[in-house]
């Protein structure tokens, strides 16, 4: 009886430890079969190869795939964003999925619980469209306008992998030790990764790791880690990528019959007011921020206040996203709210240069002076207070 | 008499063949979460064709051991046979009530039947409804067949169980207290449904903590106490290890007593506490003979009755108990 | 190991404790020769089948059961005409407001509340009662008793929740769809993605989203019949099942577990809005059945381990 009994309930521990092994089985495959399968390459022979590879041609090859996400910046709770908030980026994984057509095919869908919204460009067409609210956005780009980004989502188009890369390739320099692994594997194909450590010691990053595609050189993830942390603080890569050029009906949108159709200009025309307005407060915003600093200890310095921070602007963005009823409300995507609910957790410090207040989180501290300043960057508590003694 | 004796992990001896035996059971023990002994090391042989009554106060182990002659309870030890086939292949042959009838309350009798028929893999469903109308019909619930179970009366319901137990050909029926309940015209019913299925042949293992009622319908029994089986065997062997006594009440007990004991007869008894009653073993003689001769003595004889030894008799030789009937 | 060679050993038909247990199981009857015909397999799947609709017979002409049906029935009904109602209200977006614009899309909007509490709470009763309802009833000893054979009776109570829940789905699909028909317009539907699709093809959609939707309350059937072999009592069994459907519900909501919310059930239910998109989100799907048939599997031996060794002492 008694062996009876541990015979049978042994049923369900092989059922769970069957599905754990399918569960686990996608990186264990990976790392049993993913040992070099790829030559190696210096750092210098890597990054000319994919520079070759990204100027050969006019831009990455057709490929569509799913890109996924993840921060976990260690911020206090954010409250739910609702799907295409730029905010709601900071905390959590989130999904887009991307079709890539050959030149100037573009679609990106960010699918969220029963809505998605897509950014659809082909050719000198971008819509966008939300089935939130029911509404097709139809972009036109003012001549001489700027690149697609500055469109009024700053969402999905910004985090794809080739981007976050660029950025990074551009500050690779003395301050930085690189080496290369020729045995990573992302989405299910194998890949250089491209593993950049600070090499100053007051930095809060760990490393910053960028996976390229084996093949085609095309970034497929970036991670980076924050000292003292095994997993990544913040990832963005593919989590699923095929390099087949994707159907051409990914490309064509036509509004739908009832859907409400709007036309909007980038840069110039119709929103000019607007968006001069922006341009003028963020003109001014960067004469008045200082850089500290060097390399990967950089602070930036700007000037605020408690009360500049914590007044709620006059306008919610228009991303934030207020109508999406199955959220249950937009509070959450209210700014003011999210420094508030960070302002609760600073701790008050003091020193030579004055007293304010610090913010930690994994990967950036920032530290709100009370003579008004804003110190931010992704470094020790102890190097910003350093940087806030230089004027 | 059989009297079984029990000593713990005692080696088995030669099994009994369970060829002419509907129910064998080996040192069967039942031990619960919490250590509650439910059924101690029983060894219990059914004979095949017997009517065989389980008897026993409350709680002395008697459901117990009837779950796990079902397959519902595992035992923590021992072996048992039923019908000497494998537990799958014997219970479509057996017939079971236990601890009283349990349905679906908002079914009709005739399809709680169906339900209890469908679940019998070895069933025949081509046949079902004949089988059920035939169960209803010997069990005299074919009037109220389409009636709800739950308007049924107490003994309606019980026969209703005796009907399920009844659905196809049974050569062992397991009934645990199969009265409990009944009134006393039920009660009959009962009995004689028993007597009547016994007499095609098949085996009828009868719980009961009634002595009576296992004495009028049986003619094998076992006695259990507190999860112990006392004695077993058939009704005449327990009891022939008393004698039958003739009991004569009368004011004159000296004189009485010195009237039988001329006669002849053995043990002559007169009670403590100066009761009005001389007894002693009836032997071979008859009464009439003693009556006369004490009313030829001048004796005057209030009454005479012969006394026959009682399964409760057997109880309180064996244990040197009352039999408690109420639990 | 077959009884039968280890019979041969043994006093003859002394059945030892350890095999009790096992041999209650029905078999074919050709391992144990001295037996007379326990049938051919044919006749024994047969009887599996009399057996299932005998459950199924009792659970749909229960009149408990039937109302569930029905309150899950009208509620697609009082969503249609509540939409009817507001459509001149241009305000609803998402998918609500897709409803006013074409009759199919209720179908998707009914699934989006329903599939959350309600189709769970009809789906626990019928799951939890399986096993505790007879035990309580007392009428499991007498089916175990009959034979009905433990795993036997497991898989057939099992596999009758399957039934109900996909008859819960059905009834929701077709209820929505007619209540659609009636009050909106027919015409191309409009997906979350932008594009459109004919109605042939917004109906087969519907179809996956039954199979899709079905599946995913399989999957808390075996949750809930699991949870049923562990007490005597049903509304135990389901009180915990809905008690777990609800906590579960809390912790998706709460943004710091979001690493665990790819492990519960309900995250997975409405993921059926990928036949909303374009192109279908096949491998959304086919993830949320893998996860479903992973809680079969493990609830499903749960509620094996714990009823095959189970003392029905009730």
């Amino acid at each position: 009886m008694r062996r009876g009994t541990f015979v049978r309930w042994g049923v369900p521990i092989a059922a769970a430890a069957v599905i754990a092994g399918a569960m686990g089985a996608g990186p264990v495959i990976a790392a049993v079969s993913g040992d070099p399968v790829l030559p190696e390459r210096t750092a210098q022979q890597l990054l000319a190869d994919a520079a070759a590879a990204t100027k050969d041609k006019a831009g990455p090859p057709p490929m569509s795939g799913t890109v996924q996400q993840t921060a976990s910046l260690g911020l206090p709770a954010l409250p739910d964003m609702g799907g295409a908030s730029p905010l709601s980026l900071l905390s959590g994984s989130h999904e887009v999925k991307v079709w890539y057509g050959a030149g100037d095919k573009l679609r990106v869908a960010m699918p969220t619980q029963f809505d998605e919204s897509n950014l659809i460009v082909n050719g000198d067409q971008i819509w966008y469209w939300d089935s939130g609210d029911n509404t097709a956005t139809k972009i036109k780009m003012a001549k001489g306008a700027e690149k697609p980004h500055a469109l009024p989502t700053p969402g999905p188009a910004d985090v794809t992998p080739q981007q976050v890369a660029a950025k990074l390739l551009a500050n690779a320099d003395e301050h930085t030790a690189i080496r290369v692994t020729n045995n990573a594997q992302v989405a299910g194909r194998a890949a250089y990764q491209l593993v950049l450590a600070p090499k100053d010691e007051g930095s809060l990053v760990q490393e910053v790791r960028l996976a390229l595609d084996g093949e085609t050189y095309m970034p497929l993830q970036v991670q980076v880690f924050a000292k003292g942390s095994a997993e990544p603080a913040f990832q963005v890569g593919f989590t699923q990528v095929t390099f087949t050029p994707p159907a051409e009906e990914n490309f064509s949108f036509t509004p739908p019959a009832g859907a409400k159709v709007k036309e909007e200009t980038i840069g110039a025309g119709g929103d000019a007011e607007h968006a001069e307005q922006q341009a003028e407060s963020a003109k001014e915003a960067r004469k008045d921020t200082k850089v500290v600093g060097a390399g990967w200890t950089r602070v930036a310095v700007l000037p605020a206040t408690l009360a500049d921070l914590t007044a709620k602007p006059a306008e919610t963005p228009s991303d934030g996203k207020p109508g999406s009823h199955w959220k249950g409300g937009s509070e959450g995507a209210d700014p003011s709210a999210l420094v508030q609910n960070v302002l609760k957790t600073a701790t008050p410090v003091s020193g030579t240069w004055g007293s304010g207040k610090l913010i930690k989180t994994k990967l950036v501290t920032a530290l709100l002076t009370d003579d008004g300043r804003l110190l931010v960057g992704a470094v020790t508590p102890e190097e910003i207070t350093k940087a806030a003694g230089t004027k | 008499m059989t009297v079984v004796t029990h000593e713990a992990g005692a080696p088995f001896g030669a099994a009994p063949p369970s060829g002419d035996s509907a129910i064998v059971t080996q040192g069967l023990t039942k031990r619960f979460p919490g250590g509650q002994v439910a059924v101690d090391a029983l060894d219990l042989t059914v004979p095949r064709g017997s009517v065989f009554g389980f008897l026993g106060p409350n709680g002395s182990g008697k459901t117990t051991t009837i779950r796990m002659l079902l397959g519902l309870v595992a035992p923590t030890a021992g072996e048992y046979s039923v019908l000497g086939l494998p537990l799958a292949d014997a219970l479509p042959r057996v017939g079971a009530l236990v601890e009283g009838p349990a349905f679906y309350p908002y079914l009709s009798g005739e399809a709680n039947l169906y339900r209890f028929d469908a679940a019998d893999p070895t069933a025949p469903g081509g046949t079902a409804k004949k089988r059920v109308a035939e169960a209803l019909e010997r069990v005299g619930l074919s009037a109220a067949a389409g009636k709800r179970f739950r308007n049924y009366s107490l003994g309606m319901r019980q026969r209703l169980a005796i009907a399920a137990a009844l659905l196809g050909p049974r050569e062992l029926l397991i009934l645990d207290e199969p009265t409990n309940g009944l009134d006393p015209q039920g009660t009959r019913e009962v009995r004689a449904l028993v007597k009547e299925i016994a007499a095609d042949g098949t085996t009828v293992f009868v719980s009961s903590h009634l002595l009576t009622e296992v004495e009028q319908m049986c003619t094998h029994a076992a006695i259990m106490r507190a999860g112990n089986l006392v004695a077993q065997g058939t009704i005449a062997s327990l009891n022939g290890g008393l004698t039958t006594r003739v009991r004569v009440e009368t004011p004159d007990v000296a004189d009485a007593a010195r009237v039988l004991g001329t006669l002849g007869l053995a043990d002559v008894r007169m009670p403590d506490g100066g009761a009005a009653a001389v007894t002693a073993d009836l032997g071979a003689h008859a009464p009439e003979d003693i009556n006369a001769a004490l009313v030829r003595e001048g004796v005057a004889v209030r009454g005479l009755a012969v006394v026959r030894p009682s399964l409760e008799d057997v109880f309180v030789g064996l244990t040197g108990e009352g039999f408690d009937v109420d639990g | 190991m077959s009884t039968a060679e280890t019979q041969e050993r043994r006093t003859p038909g002394l059945v030892p404790v350890a095999e009790t247990m096992r041999t209650a199981e029905r078999r074919p009857s050709s391992e144990s020769g001295q037996s007379e015909p326990a049938g051919p397999p044919v006749r024994l799947a047969s009887a599996f089948w009399r057996l299932l609709g005998s459950e199924l017979g009792l659970t749909f002409r229960r009149p408990r059961n039937q109302v569930m049906l029905a309150v899950v029935a009208c509620v697609p009904v009082l969503i249609g005409i509540a939409l009817r109602i507001a459509s001149a209200d241009e305000a609803v977006g998402g998918l609500i407001g897709s409803v006013a614009g074409n009759s199919l899309m209720l179908t998707f909007a009914s699934f989006s509340f329903l599939v959350l509490l309600l189709m769970p709470i009809a789906v626990s009763v019928v799951g939890g009662d399986s096993i505790a309802g007879e035990a309580g009833a007392g009428t499991l000893r007498y089916l175990l008793a009959a034979p009905a054979g433990r795993t036997r009776l497991l898989v057939v109570k099992y596999l009758n929740a399957v039934v109900f829940a996909y008859a819960t789905t059905v009834v929701v699909a077709l209820s929505a769809l007619v209540t659609g028909l009636v009050l909106f317009p027919v015409g191309p539907v409009t997906l979350l993605s932008g594009s459109t699709i004919s109605v042939a093809e917004g109906l087969l959609r519907i179809l996956v989203t039954v199979g899709y939707v079905g599946a995913g309350m399989a999957a808390l059937a075996a949750v809930a019949v699991a949870l049923s072999t562990f007490t005597e009592v049903s509304i135990g069994a389901i009180a915990a099942t809905m008690i777990l459907v609800i906590v579960t519900q809390v912790l998706r909501a709460i943004p710091q577990l979001e690493a665990i919310t790819p492990y519960l059930l309900p995250s997975w239910w409405t993921k059926f809005d990928a036949v909303l998109r374009s192109p279908v989100d096949f491998g959304s799907l086919g993830q949320g059945l893998l996860v479903f048939g992973a809680y079969i599997l493990l609830f499903g031996s749960i509620a094996w381990a714990r009823f095959s060794g189970k003392d029905i002492t009730s």
